[in-house]
């Protein structure tokens, strides 16, 4: 093949993501990775989802992406978060077998025809401002574009204790030339860093001692289209907790760790401290708690997710072995920090094209993120928006109130970063819009029109809709009662009847125990229910995006000098120069603009117009 | 654009008063708020202006004028409504219920210059106007703010952050095994709604308190005090004729001076008196006297007695004697303060000066600045968030509700503290909360 339509250099979460979302629109693709026994592999802890996270990768399940296949064909525990709460903060997290997963993804690249190239990329082929294909194992690979996922291989440098490692993960190269070639192309990069904890043997643990969590009944899924399959035999978790002389082992040792002893420049994720980092700053907590996550089906290896360390291997084993129930631990693998060079992402457009080199994305941990489902995420638009370049066609960009890609991609393009990003339910604003259950309903459609499903899917899809609408407009809105039970089971009579809609907006009444509902239709009934309960806020929500819609839409011409314009405070200026926002709507949420400052670019944007029109 | 709408004219007692909406779809609300549409652009309709739930709140003309043929080239109309207070603020509510917007400083010129309604010189005094707006707006601005009001609205949003951080990292953070809100939440709510509720409702007073520069008309009956104070207007605003006790009631009314702001009131004169009517006016004065700021005591002649009579009437009150009938001749002693003629208008630079030196002092004060309408509303509407959020709480409803209404009360008081953006917050989180598997 002399040319490709796109080029994706790298096989992990936001890779495959990309290169399938490539070839699902019918485009020629190739996938150039270092090692392709590695494509689909999980670097860190073998779960996916979980709060703001089963919320992406939901919306990659309705835009017809691989990530809730695979995690459906190796899931090994399910379990739903915050049940408590309402619907638009429940969160599914699945533990993964780290290696069925991977599996799962090369079965799904290889069903469709995806070129898989195994080398390694050194460098670009740059025609004027144009990125035309990539130099790899020496030789050129030609394509109309480039998208590059590099994850933490740029320049990956691995740390434990004083020992350094040059690599992106255990056992695998760095990809130092290409790292070179970007910093010589003069980009805006920075380094970040992130860890891990040591691997133990299943088999060295006291798993009697621990809390056993197991997995919801009956068991979920995560994606909404391969419901009928099989789950995978479904496993345990454990709880296990540090304790005082954990911490007197850490404290002793901290000297030594490769994060504290200055030499790792990257920043480090706030939300993800190593264990060291906990003891040192909370120093008031006697214990830190420690998930322990099963790598998988007959695999005797557990990742204990919360003492990621850079301690030497000593100090390592020497604590882990204080913790109850890993007092003989077995140790196969130790925790290491690991730093990587990323570009900054306000240099990207919201299709994740950059703005330096034309016909050139970036997805993923290469944008400072941190995550499976955010890399995931950033493949499947770097990739659409590939594919609908090259066919002339309007980007493909989410907004903030139809799905988290939207915020994800947003925040990234506009605030920058200044940790490894990732995603919280609490970035998004219009957290009440953006249920997991309602992720086909957002962007089902949109799905259907770029192509990225089948026409059965949207179909079916159409026809559950049209049966909920009925539903609830024959069962909720006709059926009137005059008595219902209470949350306290009290036994409450109306004046008149009154339909189930309306005894629905009742913050009192019981749901389970108002009426009967047949099997296939509990999911209408708790949809409703749901849209119910939350409708007053939703109408504001919405008011308040059609408000300024207009105007946040507005865009910036990339031509406007933020300097030339009097009024704006010398801050405000600075800021706006670095975010070089796309949008009015953009530049409004940067932190210190204000109204008044979002006036005075408005109509200067109007007087460029008007120069423009009189030159 | 969104609808936005604004009181033309000064927020005053007045003849009329007149609103100004614009913006896509705001045509579509006349029916609302008249009951019938009208049918003919640029034709004045005298109709009724109904509340929400379709009681009459005045009868009011009303022109509206279709885009682009408008001031500011969206739809847009105009209502005109006798000018009583109480009828502006139900007129407000009723925009508000509607969902239109108050509009900002120089909101309908910006939108005239978007729409190519106005040129570009034009459109250049509107960046004045913005900007100006903008250097007052720094006075809100918690960086440079001092005084204790503005600590107190920075110390409320901090409140509503700290409780925030708890819900938020109870939502987001919920599998890290910590515990975000400590069985706290509900009281601390609960402590801010009693406190905030204690704070808007003092801002009321200080409002009145700041906005009163109220400025007290007395004097002998027909001494003419209703000339010199429509003379200071501009215009006729009080009932004046020379048959003693003309004026029954106090009559307020608004003047911009040199940066101050007064409120004039205009009262019935001193005398013992037989008329009921006039009997109760003269009590009125007297009370005002107490919440005058200054009292400009007017006379006509010079008698030593009456002159004494009114300056013990004003308790130590700034106090300002005027002589008015300048144009008939000096007065025989010079004891006055100033010396004018209501009927020639001589004299009457020299009293403006003398009145607006009194406010100097008051203008400056800690709240004048921030204390405005808008603020109120501001925090009333962040208020009722907060109690939204301790009801939801009340009825077992879902946390991501009661985050919801938090959210929405401290996004409310961003204009007066700054935004706390989402990553902030989670900042607060890291650094309170170990999260972290």
């Amino acid at each position: 093949m002399d040319k490709f339509d796109v080029i994706v250099v790298g096989g992990g979460h936001a890779g495959v993501e990309a290169a399938h979302a490539v070839s699902r629109a019918g485009m020629v693709c190739a996938l150039i990775t270092f090692d392709k026994t590695k494509i689909g592999q999980m670097s860190c802890n073998p779960a996916i989802g979980g709060l703001g996270k089963s919320h992406i990768v939901r919306e990659i399940d309705a835009m017809g992406g691989i990530m809730p296949l695979a995690t459906d064909m190796s899931g090994i525990q399910y379990r739903t978060l915050n049940t408590r709460k309402g619907d638009a903060v429940q969160a599914l997290r699945v533990q993964c077998d780290r290696k069925l997963y991977k599996e799962a993804i090369q079965k799904i690249i290889k069903q469709t025809d995806i070129y898989l190239i195994e080398a390694e990329v050194t460098d670009l082929i740059i025609d004027k401002s144009f990125v035309k294909g990539v130099i790899a194992n020496g030789k050129e690979v030609k394509a109309k574009k480039t998208i590059l996922t590099t994850g933490t291989f740029l320049n990956g440098l691995m740390y434990t204790g004083s020992e350094v490692t040059k690599g992106g993960r255990v056992g695998d190269d760095s990809a130092i030339p290409l790292s070179k070639k970007l910093y010589d192309l003069k980009l805006p990069m920075g380094r970040l860093k992130t860890g891990t904890p040591a691997r133990i043997t299943m088999s060295s643990l006291n798993l009697s001692v621990m809390e056993e969590q197991p997995g919801e009944k009956p068991t979920p899924f995560m994606s909404l289209t391969n419901q009928a399959q099989e789950h995978q035999k479904q496993m345990p978790c454990y709880i296990t907790r540090t304790n005082k002389n954990t911490h007197k082992i850490i404290s002793e040792n901290t000297h030594l760790s490769a994060m504290y002893s200055g030499n790792i420049s990257g920043i480090g994720p706030r939300y993800c401290p190593s264990i060291e980092d906990k003891v040192f700053k909370f120093s008031s907590k006697d214990s830190h708690q420690i998930f322990i996550e099963p790598e998988g089906i007959g695999i005797d290896l557990i990742y204990p997710n919360g003492i990621s360390t850079s301690l030497p291997k000593k100090a390592q084993q020497e604590f882990i072995r204080s913790i109850e129930g890993m007092e003989n631990a077995e140790i196969t693998e130790y925790g290491y920090a690991v730093e990587y060079d990323f570009i900054d992402p306000r240099t990207n457009k919201k299709t994740l094209e950059t703005t330096f080199l034309k016909d050139f994305y970036l997805a993923g941990q290469i944008n400072g993120t941190t995550g499976y489902e955010e890399a995931a995420a950033q493949g499947l638009v770097a990739g659409i928006n590939a594919t609908l370049s090259i066919q002339n066609k309007d980007p493909f960009i989410l907004n903030r109130d139809e799905a988290y890609i939207g915020v994800l991609i947003d925040d990234l393009t506009t605030h920058g970063i200044t940790e490894p990003y990732r995603m919280f339910t609490s970035r998004a604003e219009h957290r009440l819009l953006l249920s997991q259950n309602n992720a086909e309903q957002r962007l089902l459609t949109k799905a259907y029109n770029l192509n990225l499903i089948k026409k059965e899917r949207y179909q079916n899809y159409l026809k559950r809709e049209e049966a909920y609408k009925n539903f609830v407009k024959n069962t909720l809105e006709k059926t009137k009662i005059k008595t219902f039970l209470n949350k306290n089971n009290d036994t409450v009579t109306l004046e008149e009847k009154r339909s189930l809609y309306s005894i629905l907006t009742r913050p009192d009444v019981e749901e389970n125990k108002l009426i009967k509902i047949q099997e296939d239709e509990k999911v209408f009934f708790k949809r409703a229910s749901v849209e119910i309960k939350y409708k007053g806020y939703i109408d504001k929500q919405l008011r308040e995006i059609n408000k300024n819609k207009k105007q946040n839409n507005k865009k910036i011409p990339s031509s406007i000098d933020y300097k030339n314009i009097s009024g704006l405070s010398n801050e405000v200026v600075e800021k706006l120069t670095q975010s070089n926002p796309e949008t009015i709507g953009s530049a409004a949420k940067i932190e210190g603009v204000t109204p008044a400052a979002i006036n005075l670019i408005l109509i200067n944007i109007k007087k460029l117009e008007l120069q423009k029109i009189n030159a | 654009m969104s609808v936005v709408f604004a009181l033309a004219t000064p927020p005053a007692k007045s003849a009329i008063c007149v609103f100004r909406v614009s913006g896509h779809g705001c045509l579509d609300k006349i029916k609302q708020i008249t009951g019938c549409e009208l049918k003919r652009a640029r034709t004045f309709y005298l109709r009724s202006f109904l509340d929400a739930g379709g009681g009459v709140i005045d009868n009011v003309g009303v022109v509206f004028f279709k885009g682009p043929n408008s001031y500011t080239g969206e739809d847009s109309f105009e209502v005109y409504a006798h000018g009583s207070l109480g009828v502006m603020s139900l007129i407000v509510d009723v925009f508000k219920g509607l969902g239109f917007d108050e509009a900002p400083p120089g909101e309908f010129t910006k939108r005239a210059f978007l729409n190519n309604k106005i040129s570009l010189n034009e459109a250049e005094a509107v960046v004045d106007i913005i900007d100006s707006s903008s250097r007052e707006s720094v006075y809100l601005s918690s960086k440079s703010l001092s005084g204790t009001f503005t600590d107190l609205v920075v110390g409320f949003s901090k409140k509503i952050d700290f409780l925030r951080m708890g819900v938020e990292g109870e939502i987001d953070f919920s599998d890290e095994g910590e515990d975000f809100l400590d069985g706290a939440l509900v009281g601390g709510l609960k402590k801010i709604v009693v406190d905030f509720s204690l704070f808007v409702d003092g801002c009321v007073n200080k409002k009145h308190y700041s906005s009163k520069n109220k400025v007290l008309f007395v004097g002998p009956v027909n001494s003419g005090k209703s000339s010199v104070f429509n003379r200071l207007l501009g215009f006729e605003r009080a009932l004046v004729s020379s048959v003693a006790g003309t004026t029954r009631d106090l009559v307020e009314s608004e003047l911009f001076y040199s940066d101050a702001s007064f409120s004039l009131l205009d009262s019935a004169g001193i005398r013992e008196t037989d008329d009921l009517i006039e009997s109760r006016g003269i009590s009125i004065a007297l009370e005002q006297i107490e919440g005058a700021d200054v009292v400009v005591g007017i006379f006509d002649s010079f008698d030593k007695n009456v002159l004494n009579k009114f300056s013990k009437l004003t308790k130590g009150k700034k106090y300002l004697t005027v002589y008015n009938k300048l144009d008939l001749g000096p007065p025989n002693q010079e004891v006055f303060d100033c010396l004018v003629s209501a009927k020639t208008g001589e004299g009457f630079g020299e009293l403006k000066n003398k009145l607006a030196s009194f406010f100097k002092v008051f203008d400056r004060s800690d709240y004048s600045f921030l204390v405005r309408d808008r603020h109120i509303s501001l925090f009333n509407s962040s208020l009722k968030c907060l109690k939204d959020a301790l009801l939801k709480i009340e009825e077992g409803g879902g946390l991501e509700l009661v985050a919801e209404d938090l959210r929405l009360a401290r996004g409310f008081l961003d204009e007066v503290v700054g935004v706390k953006t989402s990553d902030s917050l989670l900042g607060d989180i890291f650094s309170n909360f170990c999260i972290g598997k």
